[in-house]
Parts: structure tokens; C-alpha cells; sequence
């Protein structure tokens, strides 16, 4: 509920404007005799094909982006969740138990350096090692 | 300026003027005036209806504005030819007094920005200029305080002007003012609150 003003109150809704007498009703003939002749636009009326489509074409592209947008986060959600194990790769299996392969392509990327490096990581003694071999 | 002379020329193929006569019955807002006025044949009858029932309210909020008599009458013809010459584009969703006070509106905010630009004041003059048209303007009936209120309204900003005129003066609620300024019902309260608030302001300093 608005709050009264006194001063309002007071003046009421009187904007003590006025106009010549008779002026509305010289008005509204004088307006209606001077309207000019006006050119109807049938094309104005009438919808086109795509105007007629244009709410259901923009309702299938919304459904098609959700349904995108949908797809998208799935593939995302599984990929955390895929077997990362090698028995989920036939290819790589089948290379691996080549030894011919591993030689070529894994232990030759190796050196004797590398080799004594990760001896020394797991806490074996190299000598040792060279002795057992040597037997 | 004359009606006659603001009327351009059309050379249009189909006519509609089948009937000059206008009926003195005031049409109630309703889908069949709609219909009559998109029809050639029953438009300029219909739309004589439209302008017996709605040029005294639409006079009066364009006259709140822009304050002279001769400027209110310029307006509110080329409010009338406005909404004559694109009917077609009502489609009927709002009402049609909303279309016509949207119309009415727009045409007196530019009548006033026209004004100010010709008479090369800055839109902070407005205020003062609109003053000077009501010190000059003889449509009155001589009631001081009205006359107070009117540069009063004057001072406020345009917006708060148009929204303490739709309400005080016009009684309109809230709700159709936002559909006709297109502000929300809250914003229109804040600008009724104040305009209150700074016309009390101005008779306080009157004092």
C-alpha cells in the first residue's frame, strides 16, 4: 500500500490543465476524415512455410544440443573409469610376448648404465649381482 | 500544424474506405475489433472507434509531457497515424490501449528530444524548459497548487515523470505500466517513491 502525501492530498488528482471546448470530439472526426488511404499487405497476414516451422526447428536444435551435450559428459565420465590394463589391448599383447620385438624395440633403448642405475634403486649390490652371473 | 499537412502521400493499390462513418458506440477492446480493423473493408470504420474512445486518455498523458495544447494535438495525431499505418504489426498479444500508450509514449519523448535539440538545450535544460511552457501555457484553470505540482512533475527525470503520470494522474496500476514501459513492478514502485519523495522535496522549499 503506498503512503498518502499530504501535499498531494491536498492538490488532488486535478493537473488543472484544460483544452477548447468541444476539442475531443472535433478531434476524433477531424482525425478519422484525414486518415490517409492505407495499402494493405496481405504478405503481413499471412505466415511463411518457415515462420510456421521456426519454433519446432529451434525446439528439435535445443533437444539436439542437450542430447550432444549428454553424450559428450558420458564419454567424458567413462573415459575415467576405462581398463587401462595391457589385457585390454590385443595389439600390444600379442607385440609383447614377441621376445624378438622387446629386444628390438624395448631393451635396445636401454644401456648397461640405465641397467645399474635401477640395481642400485632396488637396493641390490651390482657385485653381487655380476658374481651370480658369472657362476 | 494541420492534420492535412501531415498527411503523406500514398499511392497504394488496394484502399480500404468503405465507410467513413464512425459510430459514437464506444468498442470494447475485443478480438473482433482486431479483426475489423485488419479487414480493407471494415478497417477505417474500426479504427474511427478506436480514436473516438482513446484520444482523451492518450491526449492527456502525450499534453502531462510535452505540456502545451498545440504540441499535445501535433503528437496525438502523429500517434494516430502511427498506429494507422502499422496496424498490421498489432498482432494482438497486448492490449491494444498498452500498444497505443507505448505509441503515445515514444512519440512524446521524441517530440521533447526534437525540441530540446532545436532550441540547442542539453537534456539537463529539459527541466527548465518544460517550466517556461508551463509559465506560458493559457489551456489552464488558474489553480496555483495544480499549477506548483505541474513544474513540480516538471523537475522530475523523464522516467520518474512518466511513471508518477500513468499513476497519479491516470490511476493505472502497476502491472500495466510495466507492460507498457517494460519495467518490472519493483523499479516502477522505487520511481513512484521518489518522484514523491522530490515533489515533496519542491513544495517543502516553496514554503
Amino acid at each position: 500500500m503506498e503512503k498518502s502525501s499530504e501535499i498531494l492530498d491536498k492538490i488532488g488528482r486535478k493537473s488543472g490543465m484544460t483544452v477548447p471546448e468541444g476539442y475531443f470530439a472535433d478531434f476524433a472526426s477531424r482525425m478519422t476524415e484525414s486518415l490517409p488511404e492505407r495499402q494493405f499487405n496481405e504478405a503481413a497476414h499471412k505466415r511463411t512455410f518457415w515462420q510456421k516451422i521456426r519454433p519446432y526447428t529451434y525446439m528439435a536444435a535445443m533437444f539436439a544440443g542437450i542430447w550432444c551435450m549428454m553424450k559428450m559428459f558420458s564419454l567424458i565420465v567413462q573415459g575415467g573409469n576405462v581398463d587401462l590394463s595391457i589385457d585390454n589391448y590385443p595389439v600390444l599383447q600379442t607385440a609383447l610376448a614377441d621376445d624378438s620385438f622387446v629386444d628390438e624395440f624395448i631393451y635396445s633403448e636401454i644401456n648397461r648404465y640405465d641397467i645399474i642405475e635401477d640395481i642400485y634403486e632396488a637396493d641390490i649390490n651390482p657385485e653381487e649381482l655380476f658374481t651370480l652371473v658369472d657362476e | 500544424m494541420p492534420i492535412s499537412q501531415k498527411v503523406p502521400n500514398f499511392t497504394a493499390v488496394n484502399y480500404c474506405n468503405s465507410n467513413r462513418s464512425m459510430s459514437k458506440e464506444t468498442p470494447k477492446e475485443n478480438p473482433e475489433l482486431i479483426e475489423r480493423l485488419r479487414d480493407q473493408q471494415t478497417c477505417r470504420e474500426a479504427f474511427g472507434e478506436v480514436i473516438a474512445k482513446y484520444s482523451e486518455p492518450l491526449y492527456w498523458q502525450i499534453r502531462r509531457m510535452v505540456v502545451n495544447h498545440d504540441d499535445a494535438n501535433d503528437v496525438l495525431q502523429d500517434t494516430f497515424l502511427k498506429a494507422w499505418n502499422s496496424i498490421e504489426l498489432f498482432r494482438g498479444e497486448a492490449k491494444l490501449s498498452t500498444w497505443l500508450h507505448k505509441i503515445a509514449i515514444n512519440e512524446s519523448l521524441t517530440f521533447l528530444n526534437r525540441e530540446r535539440k532545436r532550441q540547442n538545450l542539453s537534456i539537463d535544460d529539459e527541466a527548465s524548459m518544460l517550466v517556461n511552457l508551463i509559465e506560458a501555457d493559457t489551456n489552464i484553470d488558474g489553480d496555483y497548487l495544480a499549477q506548483e505540482l505541474r513544474k513540480a512533475i516538471a523537475q522530475l527525470p523523464e522516467k520518474q515523470r512518466l511513471v508518477f503520470n500513468m499513476r497519479y494522474y491516470d490511476e493505472m496500476k502497476y502491472e500495466q505500466i510495466s507492460e507498457i514501459l517494460g519495467t518490472s513492478v519493483g523499479a516502477l514502485k522505487t520511481s513512484y517513491h521518489l518522484a514523491v519523495k522530490k515533489i515533496e522535496q519542491y513544495f517543502s522549499n516553496l514554503d
